[in-house]
């Protein structure tokens, strides 16, 4: 099987709005694929979709081969999706471990989360110094680090990770991405960015949003970077 | 500084300068404490030295028996309006339906005991005091297990279906509040029932007339002391709970974002369904507990469910924070028990009085945003 998530023709509404207008696409096992475009384009209503919090009025979401399209949100997650949201959303008053002790799913031992830690303190060295510190008190990038450390708590083969470096510093924005490109090797990604020069290098496939439709896709991540007439068109900026 | 033109508002002014508002604060609390040694002076010149310290002791002793009874039942109604974002009309009816249901109980268990043709009467014989300690016991395990399934039942039949819908959820706890309280008119009539009247009871060898004395008129009723103990393990054990458990953990994460809980893989309405539980079952415990002292009353359960407003809009736990509902009791009890020992006439209405003073000074609650 060589995809892992194929998104086939979801339309999704949410209350009265039509936010997702169509959307199909694939992604591929071992690869990293981007989410382009625009504020209030459609991506992490896509997300979204696929996690069950807004489930599609029409279309089909089939993962490792099965259709997930209107399981509940945790049936969904715990089949092996690993979910990092755009603000972080970590949890303030608990501390940084136990934030990840309520990450893990039921059935989780004790060495799992040995286990687990290790991944996590290989890839954030730095989360070692603050697991035992509320998580509200953290900074921003020590909260990101936190927000992925979340989504690592269990075996996912799919990672959903929303706008990582939004409201970083360009050097904790690019400690973060050297991080996120070794956690190719555990699993899969799908990520949403708008910042896509910091990440072109992480990148293996890339569609573009456009109010709630996918208008561009591709694999070559340094062909998009040149190609200016399509970034002023869809992703808002001209240099 | 102030903009020119602009109208002078005593917020920004507090905001600017720092220090008066140090000076301010210390200030309050010089007259709240010049406010309250006159009325100590005041009520050990009316009530005499010996009068006085009888009744303060005896007012700290039932206000924090008070205080726990009234936190056990807080914290259920906190742990449902914190995970699942109901506010439970119902709640105050839970803790009435408690109080019969243990009375009920209680009657009952201590029946079988009693009676010499079951095999149970052996256990005790005429050992009376043991007896009516294990059916008080069994009584609140009860009353705590019923409502847990009432509450859960609730939840799971109709509740669910009206999550994200507050109008229709405050219509609904509201009916099943005139329910549950027309339920127990009917059934138990609408005058008080304690222990006392019930002249087969064994209870009082124990909980009711038992009193320790350090004489001097110091006597204290043992179940009160009894009650604050009880809460406190009550409290103690929650803590732990809420900190150890990873069902605690997230119970608490869940209150912060439940979606995000549910994102994480766990089965969010589950979750809802065990916290009502949870919840309720507090109330019932708490509303057994209550009946040694106070008794049920259908009409117990309007009047809880507005302490429970006042503890945790006292408290700050609508802000999110467990310990507010342990200090909105703690406030809430002892000012009722120390103005029902000193100054009668305002036992039902002082804790509106704290609510509006501490509400003017720090509109969050205790532990709330300032």
């Amino acid at each position: 099987m060589k995809n892992l998530l194929e998104i086939q023709n979801t339309h999704v509404y949410i209350g009265s709005f039509y936010i997702l207008q169509g959307i199909s696409l694939v992604v591929p096992k071992g690869e990293v694929t981007l989410l382009l475009g625009r504020n209030g384009s459609g991506k992490t209503t896509t997300m979204k979709s696929i996690l069950g919090i807004y489930p599609p009025k029409e279309g089909s979401i089939v993962f490792k081969g099965e259709e997930i399209t209107n399981l509940p949100t945790h049936k969904i997650v715990n089949k092996g999706i690993g979910y990092v949201p755009d603000t972080r959303r970590i949890f303030g008053s608990l501390s940084v471990e136990q934030n990840l002790i309520v990450s893990m799913r039921k059935g989780s031992s004790r060495d799992d989360m040995q286990y687990r830690l290790d991944i996590i303190f290989e890839l954030f060295p730095d989360m070692r110094g603050f697991m035992k510190q509320r998580a509200g008190t953290l900074s921003g990038g020590q909260q990101q680090m936190l927000a992925v450390a979340r989504a690592l708590m269990n075996e996912n083969e799919l990672l959903l990770i929303d706008e990582p470096t939004e409201g970083l510093s360009p050097l904790l924005a690019k400690n973060l991405i050297n991080s996120l490109d070794r956690l190719k090797e555990y699993a899969t990604i799908l990520m949403v960015e708008q910042n896509f020069r910091a990440v072109s290098k992480l990148g293996d496939n890339f569609y573009i949003f456009d109010n709630g439709k996918i208008v561009h896709e591709g694999n070559n991540m340094d062909e998009l970077i040149e190609d200016k007439a399509l970034v002023a068109q869809y992703l808002g900026v001209s240099i | 500084m102030t903009m020119k033109g602009e109208r002078f508002s005593p917020r920004i002014y507090m905001e600017e300068n720092p220090k008066i508002r140090q000076i301010l604060k210390i200030a309050l609390v010089v007259v709240f404490v010049i406010i309250g040694a006159l009325l100590v002076v005041v009520a050990i010149d009316v009530y005499t030295w010996n009068g006085f310290v009888v009744r303060a002791s005896k007012s700290l002793v039932d206000g924090l028996a008070l205080s726990m009874l009234l936190f056990l039942m807080v914290s259920g109604f906190f742990l449902i309006f914190g995970l699942c974002d109901v506010i439970n009309f119902a709640h105050g009816a839970f803790f009435m339906l408690g109080g019969f249901m243990g009375f009920v109980i209680y009657i009952a268990t201590e029946a079988v005991f009693l009676d010499p043709t079951l095999p149970f009467y052996l256990l005790f014989g005429e050992n009376y005091f043991a007896l009516s300690v294990v059916a008080f016991i069994v009584s609140a395990f009860g009353a705590t297990a019923v409502l847990a399934l009432i509450g859960g039942g609730i939840e799971f039949f109709t509740i669910r279906r009206l999550y994200g819908n507050p109008i229709a959820q405050i219509l609904l706890t509201v009916g099943f509040m005139f329910i549950i309280t027309q339920m127990a008119e009917i059934i138990w009539a609408p005058s008080q029932i304690t222990f006392d009247i019930i002249q087969w009871s064994q209870i009082s060898y124990f909980f009711i007339s038992g009193i320790i004395d350090f004489g001097g008129g110091l006597q204290f009723d043992l179940y009160r002391i009894f009650l604050i103990f009880l809460g406190l393990a009550v409290a103690g054990l929650m803590f732990v709970g809420f900190k150890k458990t990873r069902i605690g953990l997230q119970i608490q994460a869940g209150i912060e974002d439940s979606e995000m809980v549910e994102a994480l893989g766990t089965d969010i309405r589950k979750l809802f369904t065990i916290v009502f539980m949870l919840g309720a079952g507090l109330a019932g415990l708490s509303g057994a507990v209550l009946v040694p002292w106070i008794g049920a009353n259908a009409g117990h359960g309007l009047t809880y469910l507005i302490f429970a407003f006042v503890i945790v809009v006292v408290g700050g736990a609508h802000y999110g924070r467990f310990e507010g509902t342990f200090f909105g009791a703690l406030i809430v009890g002892l000012s009722m028990q120390f103005t029902a020992y000193f100054i009668p006439f305002l036992e039902n209405i002082i804790v509106f009085i704290i609510m509006a003073i501490i509400l003017i000074i720090r509109p969050g609650g205790l532990t709330g945003h300032a």
